[in-house]
């Protein structure tokens, strides 16, 4: 079984969680930069001597395909990583993975990970 | 605050009750009036303060110590090219090709805005900016007070000091024909170039207070003491070894050099930015955020050099040294970007922008000196030398592990000493000086033109007196701003970038919906992103 964990951290934590994932053996991860808010709410800019509201703070989406085993060990070191302790670190969520395939070879699941 | 005279009075009138309770018990309560007298004593020592320093600013610049500005031309050597020989009215036409070319100068502005900012990351870019335009204001007001004083004043052989706050001054510069006021701005912008150059190596990590202060350092008193050595009136460096005297047409050393050793003195005190490896430690810059504004920062700055090394003249009836001015400038610049675009390229056979750029650059700083006394063959050679000193000045820095975003040290503090150095190799003798009519006839020839070595060891000597003192007094300046905890950005700052945490907001904002912003804070506990502070809830 492949489990596809799902993780929205501040952008400058990125280096730390992928070294930390490197450093537990998974091979590859996708990252986007995206928007969003939380709790938090956004944060206040000021410009020209107004302040106002930033609705959206910059983040990174980092999605990792894992064995089902090893969710676990994954979900650990990218909170571990990401933790500043401070508002705003973030989210992870897990999912389940029906299918996985290699485009290049067409091998399936644990195999294309 | 309430004074004892108007106590009557305000018992009689309708008052506020808290105000009159207030003053009622306050007047009756000892320490109350104890401290009254304290506080109005205080104020009256300030206020004689500062009537004490306008009268002492009046006494020491203003027109008694002014009366004494000597007018006579003969005690002036002048930047080193002009020639001094008789009293000279104002000439519109120099004045009017001065004039053009302190436009073009400070047009450099822009090319080192562009440069820098796309050089630098995205998160830093706001600062970068602001850095230069602040730059260009307070380098504007120090050059009026006392910049231009201690630079082109008359003076001794260290330092000028007259003309603060351009006080009684001549109509023109002395020697030159062009009106005073032309020549000042003219300078002003040479300063203004070298005090930008200092914030390219101190890029994304140098806190904006410790900023202002190592500005006003450098653009007030490091440019234009040392500028004096070489440019000023009976500056030590221009007059000494006599009759070869150290050379430096526009600026190769006196702009460029000071400009790139203050930034190594800034890099190497602040250290790398956080998340910088270096090529030996596996990692390498970390990368530009824009090469498009970085590339056409670099064509404007060319275009500016226009100004730098032909205005220099300071003589547009010099026509033949002007045109010949600006062809060796352009040639060199053109050397010098292809020579290092083709000596980076065997490494990893990639055609290099940003190396392009500043080869360009180094050829332009490194002619800068030379410009005036060498043939357009000699301006290919030391444009092509150039391009390759940057290249193996990056190399340096990089085994040194000194971070320099920009590169600021190899384009502008060893071009510049390769240049100032070249001329002692390259003179031809055919040009000696440019003056207000024309060239005077008796030259100066370098090493390969058949001149022996004594040109070449006075512009050595010269190179090293002004890069080893512009280092030292500037790394002095930077440890102390360092000391007081000022000069490196705090770790949270850096990490969410300079735009946001010292100025509020990013250069790039990602227009969603109506560009994502709102006037009402948040409804929830809502950050500020530099302080950590929630968000007020109404």
């Amino acid at each position: 079984m492949v489990h596809l964990v799902t993780a929205v951290i501040k952008p400058f934590k990125l280096e730390e969680v992928k070294d930390a994932l490197k450093g537990i053996g998974i091979q590859g991860i996708t990252v986007s930069e995206v928007k969003g808010y939380g709790r938090q709410g956004g944060h206040t800019e000021t410009y020209r001597g107004s302040e106002y509201t930033v609705d959206f703070l910059p983040k990174v989406h980092v999605e990792v395909l894992c064995d089902t085993a090893d969710v676990d060990k994954v979900v650990d070191a990218i909170t571990e990583a990401a933790r500043t302790g401070k508002i705003g670190d973030g989210k992870i969520w897990v999912t389940a993975v029906d299918r996985v395939v290699r485009v290049r070879t067409g091998e399936r699941d644990l195999e294309a990970l | 605050m309430l004074t004892f005279a108007s106590s009557d009075r305000s018992r009689t009138r309708v008052m506020k009750p808290p105000v009159k309770e207030r003053f009622k018990t306050n007047i009756k309560d000892k320490e109350c009036r104890r401290y009254f007298w304290v506080v109005l004593a205080g104020k009256m020592i300030g206020l004689a303060t500062v009537g004490a320093l306008i009268f002492a600013f009046l006494h020491f610049f203003g027109a008694h110590a002014g009366a004494t500005t000597p007018t006579d031309p003969t005690v002036m050597t002048g930047q080193d090219h002009l020639s001094v020989n008789t009293q000279i009215q104002v000439n519109a036409i120099n004045t009017t090709w001065t004039l053009i070319t302190a436009f073009l100068v400070f047009f450099m502005q822009a090319g080192f805005m562009f440069l820098e900012a796309g050089f630098a990351r995205s998160r830093e870019t706001v600062n970068v900016l602001l850095e230069c335009v602040v730059d260009t204001c307070l380098c504007m007001l120090l050059f009026w007070a006392f910049g231009f004083a201690f630079m082109f004043g008359p003076g001794n052989g260290i330092i000028g000091h007259t003309w603060f706050f351009l006080n009684n001054p001549p109509t023109t510069y002395p020697g030159t024909g062009v009106a005073f006021y032309a020549f000042v701005l003219f300078q002003y912008a040479f300063a203004d170039t070298c005090s930008t150059v200092t914030s390219g190596a101190m890029v994304g990590r140098t806190g904006f207070v410790g900023d202002l202060i190592y500005s006003i350092g450098v653009s007030g008193f490091i440019y234009p003491i040392l500028g004096h050595w070489v440019w000023g009136p009976g500056g030590w460096l221009g007059t000494w070894a006599h009759p070869v005297p150290f050379h430096d047409f526009a600026g190769s050393t006196v702009v460029h050099s000071v400009g790139g050793f203050v930034s190594l003195a800034g890099a190497m005190v602040l250290g790398p930015r956080i998340g910088r490896k270096f090529k030996r430690d596996g990692g390498g810059p970390l990368p530009p955020h824009d090469l498009t504004i970085a590339a056409v920062g670099a064509v404007i700055l060319w275009f500016g050099w226009y100004g730098f090394n032909p205005g220099s003249t300071l003589s547009a009836i010099d026509y033949g040294g002007m045109a010949r001015v600006a062809l060796n400038t352009t040639l060199a610049a053109s050397a010098g970007g292809l020579a290092a675009m083709f000596f980076l390229y065997p490494r990893f056979r990639k055609w290099d922008l940003g190396i392009s750029c500043n080869g360009a650059l180094a050829g332009l700083v490194a002619i800068t000196c030379p410009c005036f006394w060498v043939n357009p063959f000699g301006a290919v050679c030391i444009g092509l030398v150039a391009g390759v000193v940057v290249v193996l000045g990056v190399d340096l820095l990089e085994h040194l592990r000194i971070d320099d975003p920009i590169g600021a040290w190899p384009v502008h503090g060893l071009a510049g000493i390769w240049g100032t150095i070249s001329l002692g190799l390259f003179a031809t003798g055919q040009y000696a000086a440019s003056g207000p009519y024309g060239p005077s006839p008796d030259g100066f020839k370098g090493l390969f033109y058949g001149g022996g070595g004594k040109q070449l060891m006075v512009q050595v000597f010269g190179s090293f007196c002004m890069c080893a003192a512009t280092f030292a007094v500037s790394f002095i300046m930077f440890k102390l701003i360092d000391m007081a905890g000022i000069l490196r950005l705090d770790r949270d700052g850096e990490l969410e970038g300079m735009d946001l945490y010292e100025h509020g907001t990013t250069a790039y904002h990602v227009e969603f919906g109506y560009g994502s912003t709102s006037m009402s804070p948040p409804s929830d506990d809502g950050v500020t992103v530099g302080s950590h502070k929630p968000v007020k809830t109404e």
